[in-house]
């Protein structure tokens, strides 16, 4: 049988997926991207070889994407990661016309139109302001685990005001809130209500077309997911391991390079 | 040779040396004076001193352009002429003429901006005539035959580049981006008397099979950051056309009949292509955009823009909604000159490519 990889290098996590010939999902893994996003690439495939049960022998081909995907040797292609999250959520939800992938280090907006071709894209710009690392800097400020604010936040009785998304300001803003008392899912409530008006300004640039799959890391993150369903007013298509969409669509590009 | 080589062959052979800003401006009078004039547009230089002059949201054009003046690159220049081109070229002209106390002639040369009425032509023509009327104070009298085969001169370059560009555009060029910029960039200080012979030869070398990929044109100001150029190499993607202020839409101008010079080159202002910094209309910009589209097979448009250019930033919203409806792919990247492109802006020209592949 022939099987196909993608590697999603990120700034954060480094994905990988193995799909065997008739395009099922037989092995894949998210470890940490770390120092080093050769060795991780390295590391996160033998991970997914090995839940697949087959060698590096058995790949027909790979494909890299993500930021870190020049530091992959072992890709045959490359492709950014906007290809890739849009084919991978078009793969899994066929009816999606509108990608948003908030990563580690990026968001991003894509219009998906036939076959799952990308239409139109923005992307934010280089500083952390909209992104999961927003996210994760506020996490630690706050003492709570990353898994866990977003419910945390859904339980907030009721919301404080951040005034900006440069992550520089709204961390001093969150230690003068601490400081004053007030109730951490509320800060929290906040602090995502800030990051979806972000990523919900280069939503309207593109346009809301067809239904909305999120992928990336922070769609795990419940608090953003329900605030921006509101701001949509539709629900949210997202999978249980969004980080993988991006790995997905390069395994996919691969499969279908040798198709 | 390169840029200050030249410069200083030409002083060493008696030749005025005039630091010129962009963009538009009658290079022809000065030709025919003994200046060379040399454009200045992004000098590869660090920004450290300039910044104490001028606020934070002004372009890199002009920072740049001061900075060469306050690191004393320009010392041995012979003079400055800072065309209107707008507010922060106006600006920084004031800067270094009122406060810098620099010694050097300075010379500032105004073109009428759109819409164009029967008076702007006598403004135009008045400007020119004093201008070179400034000039011969500090360099002598302008030999009237000497003008008119400067304009000459001028026609052959502007010949010499359409026909590149139209080889472009229909595909038959084989030199690459790089290679194509590279050449048409040193029309931004050879005389004509050598950047002829290189179009010349450019021209010849380069027939051939353009790349087979698809075909973007480019938008904006100037080539910068240069790093593009090469990434669209590298993709093999032609640039088919292009709309930069810098290239195409002051270099490509009709010619003029017109038998007096001054009425010549008033008439290629006029007759100038669309542009930011003459006012024109987004009807007249778009229209000149979709010719350029459907005269090179292109896909989609790259608005490679200057930070805080505000001319340029202000047409973009509008440019990008009306090729979309039209169903032209766009990419909006603004860097600040000479930054290379950062990982974030070549994932976005590499999406962009991808998506019209
Ligand atoms: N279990 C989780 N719960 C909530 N948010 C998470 C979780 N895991 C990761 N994230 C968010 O996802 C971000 C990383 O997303 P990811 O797609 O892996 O980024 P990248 O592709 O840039 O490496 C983190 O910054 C964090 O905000
Ligand atoms: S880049 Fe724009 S703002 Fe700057 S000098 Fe040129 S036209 Fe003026």
């Amino acid at each position: 049988m022939d099987y196909f990889a993608g590697i999603d290098v990120g700034s954060l996590s480094t994905d990988v997926v193995i799909l065997n010939g008739g395009g099922e999902v037989c092995g894949y893994s998210i470890i940490e991207t770390g120092a080093n996003s050769t060795e991780a690439s390295e590391d996160a495939l033998e991970n997914a070889l090995a839940q697949a049960g087959i060698g590096r022998g058995d790949l027909v081909k790979i494909v890299a994407t993500g930021y870190g995907r020049v530091s992959v040797p072992l890709a045959d292609r490359k492709f950014t990661e906007i290809s890739c999250h849009a084919l991978g959520a078009y793969y899994l939800f066929p009816y999606t016309g509108t990608v948003i992938d908030i990563g580690g280090q990026d968001s991003k907006v894509i219009r998906v139109g036939e076959g799952g071709k990308v239409v139109d894209f923005t992307m934010n710009d280089k500083c952390a302001a909209g992104t999961g690392r927003f996210l994760e800097v506020m996490a630690a400020k706050l003492r709570v685990p990353l898994d866990e604010m977003g419910d945390l936040s859904l339980h907030a009785k009721g919301e404080v005001q951040i005034s900006s998304v440069c992550t520089v300001f709204a961390e001093s803003e969150v230690v003068s809130l601490v400081a004053r008392n007030h109730p951490r899912e509320e800060i929290l409530r906040g602090l995502h209500r800030a990051i979806v008006s972000r990523v919900w300004s280069m939503v309207k640039s593109i346009g809301v077309n067809g239904e909305v799959t999120m992928t990336g890391g922070v769609a795990k993150n419940s608090g953003v997911v329900v605030l921006m369903e509101e701001r949509l007013g539709k629900t949210i298509h997202i999978h249980s391991e969004p980080q993988i969409i991006g790995a997905l669509g390069a395994a996919l590009l691969a499969r279908r390079a040798f198709g | 040779m390169t840029r200050k080589e030249y410069i200083i062959k030409q002083k060493k052979m008696g030749r005025h040396i005039f630091g010129v800003f962009p963009a538009q401006y009658p290079r022809e009078i000065l030709w025919a004076m003994n200046v060379a004039p040399v454009e200045i547009w992004d000098p590869p230089l660090e920004i450290t001193g300039a910044n104490a002059h001028l606020q934070p949201y002004i372009c890199s054009v002009v920072k740049l352009g001061l900075e060469l003046i306050l690191q004393g690159k320009c010392d041995d220049l012979d003079g400055f002429l800072f065309p209107h081109t707008c507010d922060s070229i106006q600006n920084l002209a004031s800067i270094v003429n009122d406060y810098l106390g620099m010694e050097k002639p300075c010379y500032f040369f105004y073109h009428p901006k759109a819409p164009f009425r029967d008076s702007s032509r006598i403004f135009y023509m008045e400007h020119l005539k004093g201008l070179a009327a400034l000039l011969k104070q500090q360099l002598g009298p302008l030999d009237f035959s000497k003008l008119n085969q400067c304009v000459e001169q001028g026609r052959q370059v502007t010949s010499l580049l359409r026909e590149l560009y139209n080889m472009r555009a229909s595909g038959e060029i084989s030199a690459s981006n790089v290679q194509f910029y590279r050449v048409i960039r040193q029309g931004e200080f050879l005389l004509p008397d050598d950047f002829i012979p290189l179009l010349e030869e450019f021209l010849t070398a380069s027939k051939g099979r353009s790349v087979a990929g698809p075909a973007v044109i480019l938008s904006g100001v100037l080539p910068n950051p240069p790093e593009i150029l090469t990434l669209l190499d590298e993709l093999g993607v032609r640039v088919a056309d292009d709309d930069f202020l810098s290239c195409s839409r002051r270099l490509l101008v009709p010619f003029s009949q017109a038998r007096d010079p001054f009425e010549a080159m008033a008439e290629t202002y006029f007759a100038m292509p669309p542009c930011t910094t003459k006012g024109s209309s987004i009807d007249e910009r778009l229209n000149y955009l979709f010719g350029k589209i459907e005269g090179s097979g292109a896909r989609g448009v790259i608005f490679d823009m200057v930070k805080f250019c505000e001319p340029e930033l202000f047409d973009v919203p509008q440019l990008v909604k009306e090729l979309k409806e039209r169903g032209l792919a766009t990419l909006v990247i603004d860097s600040e000159l000479n930054q290379g492109l950062s990982g974030q802006l070549n994932t976005r020209v590499e999406a962009f490519v991808e998506m019209i592949s």
